[in-house]
């Protein structure tokens, strides 16, 4: 008996070496999840399904009304990524990442159907279970929170397409890019007079607009001087050093962030950390392009310089 | 009918005054960015490209800022031509004056506009206020050592009218950042210009219709 658990320890120990190498090119090192436990005994399987699938999700979602307080419905959309990182025969594990949030699933295979069920760890109130169904290269389904209450759109909608991320500094917004940013509406008062002469005041807002200077510096490739940047304005700043991120799959949490970078096709959120993937250049751009972005902010409208 | 209008001259006097009080405060505040020492703070921010390139670029530029904050002060204090029970407080307070533009300010002022931000538009005009603040000033200086205080007194008006371009600069930023919104360097050409050529002009005005 002895014998034969000493010939099966080693031979486990020959098929995790030979494992290990294999696992190595499909979990990048930023994957926190990749169970270091199960892997050794249970051989993967569907290494043809591994990777990232990214696209849209979508519900409804419940909205308050801001001039009488109602409740509507109104929908969400939003840029999500599945990464599959390993399919066994019980298992699978990957991990979820929408709008700067990165949770890791766990779940099952059904080989027949083709279908996951994945769920993520439960322990943030926006997690849930994914229910999608794999169709060539395409992942669609649905998402259900677990705590409905806790979340303004509890049930959602996937579609997603199985995308290779490469990271290309060429990538640029494309021309025909939206420039506003809707999301950060500035409110001020103004003020008009009607025919009697009596004037009126009332509060709007103006949304900021890029300039085409977003289309034309590439902070990944050529190296920002200042004179390049001293005429910009912050939301400029903040998209032309955004881009270095976005290159890089850096999963926006900020929606004015999102909203350029989803209108392009190469982008896919991959990681809420890219950190340690940025070139030597475009650190040195994205430094610049900070203390110039906090200049803009601490100076533009004050009194000073 | 006279108390009257002394009465109005004493309350303009009291409105320039906490007028003035109040922007020297914020120049103050402005000054004191720089303090304690920090080559990479405030305006400094977006002025690496010299700081890196000119070894001399700081040394000029912290002259100015430590300089101006005083020569306003001083300049004020003198301009106000009273002793206030202090012997030869005028006197005194136009020497620190004179001195902190001629050796210190305005040199290392013209010095800087060679490299001010908004290309050569706000370059030609930094480079021409630096001389004219730097002439008018050595000219009221001059009339003074000559006794010939009316002449000292209209040209010291200049002067210091180009030193308030510190403020006035500043104040139009605001306005016109506030009104138009524009792309920061385009403000800083307008402002370049807006700040002393008004402020001349007013003063020129004063002296010839109202003989000051």
């Amino acid at each position: 008996m002895k014998i034969v658990n000493y010939t099966l320890i080693s031979l486990l120990t020959v098929s995790l070496a030979s494992c290990k190498k294999e696992g190595k090119t499909n979990e990048s090192g930023k994957d926190s999840l990749t169970a270091k436990k199960d892997s050794v005994i249970i051989p993967e399987i569907h290494k043809e399904y591994y990777g990232i699938y990214t696209g849209e999700f979508f519900g409804a979602e419940k909205m308050i009304d801001e001039t009488d307080g109602s409740e509507y419905e109104g929908g969400t959309y939003k840029k999500i990524s599945l990464k599959i990182n390993r399919i066994t025969k019980d298992s699978v594990y990957g991990q979820s990442i929408v709008s700067g949030n990165q949770r890791p699933f766990r779940g099952i295979f059904n080989e027949t159907s083709g279908s996951f069920i994945l769920d993520e760890p439960g322990n943030d109130k926006t997690d849930g279970r994914f229910e999608v169904k794999l169709k060539g290269d395409s992942l669609t389904g649905k998402w259900n929170a677990f705590n409905k209450t806790a979340v303004k759109a509890p049930a959602k909608d996937l579609k997603l397409v199985k995308k290779e991320f490469v990271y290309n500094p060429n990538f640029m917004l494309d021309k025909d890019s939206n420039l506003v940013d809707w999301s950060n509406p500035k409110e001020f008062v103004e003020k008009y007079t009607d025919d009697t002469g009596k004037t009126e005041s009332y509060t709007t807002s103006k949304n900021r607009v890029a300039s085409e200077a977003i289309f034309k510096l590439n902070a990944s490739k050529q190296k920002l001087t200042e004179k390049d940047l001293k005429n910009l304005r912050k939301l400029d700043l903040e998209i032309i050093k955004n881009s270095v991120f976005a290159r890089h799959g850096y999963s926006f949490k900020k929606e004015t962030y999102r909203n350029f970078f989803e209108q392009t096709d190469w982008y896919i959120p991959v990681s809420n950390n890219v950190d340690h993937d940025l070139s030597p250049l475009e650190k040195e751009n994205v430094a610049l392009l900070s203390r110039f972005t906090k200049y803009a902010e601490d100076k533009y409208d004050s009194f000073g310089r | 009918m006279l108390s009257a209008k002394r009465n109005i001259s004493r309350l303009s006097k009291i409105l320039l005054i906490t007028g003035f009080g109040y922007f020297f405060w914020l120049m103050l505040k402005i000054t004191l960015e720089y303090i304690p020492f920090n080559p990479n703070v405030s305006f400094l921010m977006i002025k690496q490209t010299e700081v890196e390139q000119k070894p001399e670029y700081l040394y000029f530029f912290y002259t100015h800022v430590y300089t101006s904050i005083f020569i306003l002060l001083s300049g004020f204090l003198a301009i106000l031509r009273k002793d206030f029970g202090v012997k030869n407080f005028h006197k005194n307070m136009g020497k620190i004056y004179i001195f902190l533009i001629l050796i210190l300010a305005a040199p290392s002022g013209i010095y800087m506009g060679f490299f001010a931000n908004g290309g050569i538009l706000s370059k030609v005009s930094f480079v021409i206020l630096g001389i004219l603040w730097w002439c008018s000033t050595f000219k009221a200086y001059r009339l003074a050592l000559q006794r010939k205080f009316k002449d000292h007194k209209q040209w010291m008006w200049r002067s210091f009218a180009f030193t308030l371009s510190a403020i006035t600069l500043r104040m139009w930023k605001v306005i016109i950042v506030y009104l138009f919104h524009p792309d920061p360097m385009d403000v800083y050409q307008i402002i370049a210009w807006a700040g002393w050529v008004p402020n001349i002009l007013i003063i020129e005005y004063l002296i010839t219709k109202k003989q000051i």
